[in-house]
């Protein structure tokens, strides 16, 4: 039961669309619901030991879980396929602007920046296509953004934060420290962000 | 409507606002006016709120501008001296490379502790394994069909890309041998020089996968020289009839090599 849920989860997370603990009692566990809470320690332990992954619960209300990577950052290339680091690049950079401006932006903040960096909503884009499609609709499923509509404003507004993925793959520190790189200046230039990712 | 306007921290349209609404509201005597009145306030308020939320965002004054230009720096862009010829929304004269998002997602994966996507490296086995290792197989599949209900057309793209490249792989390996025998007949190919990537272990194992499906359809045959070691060379066509009435037998030889060894 172990090893099929483990390899249930490695599957799941190809698209990193978080996984559901209803799928998860539907498709492997079944009839052994009872051990439930056992299989899932148990299947944990095998990803961390086995492939230096976390399964990770970021909403404990609906029970929804994804996995991290536990290993430290190594230096040099890593393996993935190019699409997949043009996209957190793009992530890594919005995030970057969410935090700096407080936690959380309007869409029209966010887009405005985005245009500074050739990356345009209306437009399709060379490297990202649908550039609208890939923020609003991909990060936000995968839980990296998460999106709340501005009440009252017509026509409707929304706002950017980070999502709970974000908050467990990164951190306010690393983010910082990847703002003050690009901008060849000590994290600790801006005081109040500073602060903040300190006490994270 | 102008709200925009009214959020610049810099004016005090919405005070103006509010004060005109409490001017207006003493000539108030309707209900539906008082409630225009109550929706205003409420619009007001929210304003309000934004307002002094973007107050405390200003936060140390963080530059986004200047962010930009340094990540557009960063990610290897060319600034050439060029005249403002005409409006474009693109800048004219500075040209972003075409790696240039690479170059972003290459620093960017520092940052994450993302799990790297899954992929079976083998695929699935080809439709007809060996009799005696079918039963394994049908338990395997079964315990697995389940988990991949899930997702099934994603799985399904993988593993046909995955067989076919195998089978490209096999019909491969099989030149190669073929060409090396060909180049000298009487000289027996080593199945371990065959097989053998000095420089990765699973390249090998990958190898040794790969020349089994040979001998099992009968394009290829190892035998043990002399000294016991396997020596493995192509069948030819023409050796077809005689192997025929073997076919029945088959062998099953377990091969096991672990990375000490390979070493």
């Amino acid at each position: 039961q172990v090893s099929e849920l483990v390899q249930f989860l490695l599957v799941k997370d190809q698209k990193k669309i978080p996984i559901k603990r209803a799928d998860m009692l539907k498709n492997i566990i079944r009839e052994y619901r009872d051990a439930y809470s056992e299989i899932v320690k148990r299947a944990d332990r095998t990803l961390q030991a086995v492939f230096g992954l976390q399964l990770v619960e970021i909403d404990t209300k609906r029970h929804i879980y994804i996995l991290i990577n536990n290993l430290p950052r190594p230096e040099g290339q890593h393996l993935c396929r190019d699409k997949e680091k043009e996209k957190m690049g793009l992530l890594l950079v919005i995030l970057s602007f969410i935090f700096m401006k407080g936690n959380s932006v309007k869409d029209s903040a966010l887009w405005e920046f985005l245009h500074l960096l050739r990356v345009y909503p209306g437009k399709q884009h060379s490297v990202f296509g649908d550039v609208r499609k890939l923020v609003t609709e991909e990060f936000v499923r995968q839980k990296y953004l998460e999106t709340t509509a501005i009440p009252l404003t017509d026509p409707p507004e929304f706002k950017y934060q980070w999502g709970p993925r974000a908050e467990k793959e990164t951190s306010k520190k690393d983010v910082l420290n990847f703002v003050a790189k690009m901008q060849s200046k000590d994290p600790t230039f801006w005081a109040s962000q500073y602060s903040e990712a300190e006490a994270n | 409507e102008n709200r925009e306007a009214m959020l610049n921290s810099k004016s005090n349209r919405l005070t103006e606002a509010l004060e005109e609404a409490n001017r207006l509201f003493d000539g108030v005597c309707r209900a539906r006016e008082a409630a225009l009145d109550a929706q205003f306030l409420v619009i007001a308020s929210n304003i309000g709120k934004e307002k002094a939320n973007e107050l405390h965002s200003e936060m140390s004054a963080f530059d986004s501008t200047a962010f930009a230009e340094d990540l557009l720096t960063f990610m290897g862009i060319n600034r050439t001296e060029v005249e403002e010829t005409d409006d474009s929304e693109d800048v004219p004269g500075a040209f972003l490379p075409s790696d240039a998002w690479r170059t972003m997602g290459e620093e960017a994966s520092k940052y994450f502790r993302r799990a790297p996507t899954f992929h079976y490296m083998m695929g699935s086995f080809k439709s007809e394994p060996p009799a005696p290792k079918q039963r394994i197989e049908r338990q395997k599949k079964a315990g697995r069909g389940k988990a991949e209900q899930a997702m099934p057309a994603q799985l399904k793209k993988m593993e046909e890309s995955h067989q076919e490249a195998t089978e490209k792989e096999v019909e491969r390996i099989l030149r190669i041998l073929q060409t090396h025998f060909e180049n000298d007949p009487n000289t027996p190919i080593s199945f371990f020089d065959f097989v053998m990537d000095p420089n990765s272990f699973a390249r090998t194992v990958e190898n040794v996968f790969h020349v089994s499906f040979l001998i099992r359809d009968g394009l290829a045959k190892i035998k043990l020289d002399e000294d016991e070691l396997p020596i493995i060379e192509p069948i030819k066509p023409s050796e077809g009839g005689e192997e025929d009435s073997r076919a029945g037998a088959r062998n099953q030889v377990v091969i096991s090599l672990d990375q000490r060894e390979w070493k």
